[in-house]
């Protein structure tokens, strides 16, 4: 009899009740941005909506989950570092950053308790600024090499005579709107800025707009499978 | 008419349209009538073969699952790719090969985590499965690429799987693969990953072809449904479009 209990409880909270608060919840939160109706009052007393309530509430699980976030990096790398596996030394490194940027953020909560707030800024400023921004520019300029490097892969790689075709009109593509972009001297009388403005907002702008369609109504079935508790990642079923 | 009044009468379609395609393929299976069957795509097709080899091999796979999270507009570009991880988690359990999942969101953790213990848990071998199998890299999207780029790169990977929300930045974790040239496939919906993605792989799925990652690879019912309710969907908005142009013109 008790196992038949847990058996029941254990489906609810498991299959049926994530089901029913994710489908619930949806629901709410899309009929609020779709009929605006401000009838709940906030604590400050101002009138606010259901579906502002519940976001409000998701990112504060949200918030949560960064939480969980950084204890994931932390048993990953924490581990590699412990059993000395390949890279254990950057995995410190990392975990040695993680611990250096939270200074400030704890440092945060001291000024709550009078601690000095300029110190906290200039600490914050200075990893954003010093660290994180080169980085990222560097990063991102790496990006850069591996996009080309992967363009000439492709006249490479590419099998068919289809794609032979189509990888060069590609690099042609790129090419013609890099140069029409460019002033160049002597050779004003050409159409550059015509050749350049077909090419990015006739051609480009039809091939988005084409893909961004799809991508739309694939969002909103997926969407609508999801509320209707048609798919359901976030159950056990 | 405003936003929100197009809105309502664009999902009303959609909701509608996507209805009555249950209805009738439910029909359709009750009156033992074959259901329309999906074009192959190469990006899902070969998926469950390269666990398999993997674990042949004695490697694992790497899904990439981007820097999407469940709290932006790309909360269904990176459910979508939830399903690839969903599908291939049971094959990954069976042929022993724990996949290594690379999220750049935090709130994918849990869902991805989960995905995999329910796998583990229906084979009875719940005392297996590792929660450090899914590994949240960086919050932001240059950074994510970067550490997911350095889990291929690490070694003991055979195939890389990217799919969800990614940003040019992808091209770091694809040029990762192709140097130790490992099979990759992808999925992407924006343009500047599908632009970076082209020039590396065949198996590419492109646009709403992102989305058809759950019927692929598994054929249930629910995914077919939702794909032939996208046509539909598809042939209504292209018809508008044609009569709109034409009306103007």
């Amino acid at each position: 009899m008790m196992a038949q209990i847990r058996n029941l409880i254990s489906m609810l909270v498991k299959k049926w009740g994530p089901i029913f608060i994710a489908t619930i919840t949806g629901l709410f939160v899309l009929i609020g941005y779709l009929f605006p109706n401000p009838f709940l009052v906030d604590y400050q007393g101002r009138p606010t909506e259901l579906r502002d309530v519940l976001v409000g509430w998701a990112v504060i699980v949200a918030a949560f989950v960064f939480v969980l976030g950084v204890f994931n990096i932390a048993r990953v790398h924490g581990g590699r570092v412990l059993r000395r596996r390949r890279g254990w030394f950057y995995s410190l490194v990392l975990l040695c950053a993680m611990l250096l940027g939270s200074i400030p953020s704890l440092l945060g909560i001291s000024t709550r308790l009078g601690g000095d707030v300029p110190i906290q800024e200039t600490l914050n400023y200075l990893i954003f600024d010093c660290v994180i921004g080169p980085l990222g520019a560097s990063l991102a300029a790496l990006v850069a090499f591996t996009l080309a490097l992967a363009a000439f892969r492709l006249l490479r790689a590419r099998r068919g005579w289809g794609d032979v075709i189509l990888g060069w009109f590609f690099v042609l593509i790129v090419a013609g709107v890099l140069l029409t972009s460019t002033p160049l001297v002597g050779l004003d009388w050409l159409p550059l800025a015509l050749i350049r403005h077909e090419a990015v907002n006739v051609m480009g702008m039809a091939g988005m707009r084409g893909l961004l369609l799809g991508v739309v109504l694939g969002t909103v079935i997926t969407a609508l499978r999801i509320l209707s508790g048609g798919d359901r990642p976030h159950s056990e079923f | 008419m405003n936003t929100h009044a197009w809105a309502t009468i664009s999902l009303a379609i959609s909701g509608l349209v996507l209805g009555l395609v249950v209805v009738a393929q439910w029909l359709m299976r009750k009156r033992g009538k074959a259901l329309p069957a999906i074009r192959p795509l190469p990006a899902f097709q070969n998926l469950q073969n390269e666990v398999k080899q993997a674990a042949e091999s004695g490697k694992t796979i790497h899904i990439a699952l981007g820097s999407g999270g469940l709290s932006g507009e790309n909360a269904v570009t990176s459910l979508a790719g939830l399903q690839v991880v969903e599908a291939l988690a049971d094959a990954a359990v069976a042929y022993d090969v724990p996949p290594i999942i690379t999220v750049g969101h935090p709130t994918l953790l849990p869902l991805a985590q989960d995905a995999m213990r329910r796998a583990y848990e229906q084979r009875g071998l719940a005392e297996s499965y590792k929660p450090s199998m899914v590994r949240f890299v960086a919050p932001t999207p240059m950074g994510y690429a970067a550490g997911a780029a350095n889990q291929v790169a690490a070694g003991g990977v055979m195939s890389n799987v990217m799919i969800g929300h990614f940003g040019p930045q992808v091209s770091l974790i694809a040029d990762a693969g192709a140097r130790l040239g490992l099979p990759q496939s992808a999925a992407a919906a924006s343009p500047g990953a599908i632009g970076a993605l082209y020039p590396v792989t065949n198996r590419l799925a492109v646009g709403e072809e992102l989305y058809a990652a759950g019927a692929q690879m598994t054929g249930e019912h629910r995914y077919l449904a939702s794909l032939t309710a996208q046509d539909i969907l598809r042939l209504i908005l292209a018809l508008v479009i044609l009569v709109l142009a034409v009306m103007q013109s």
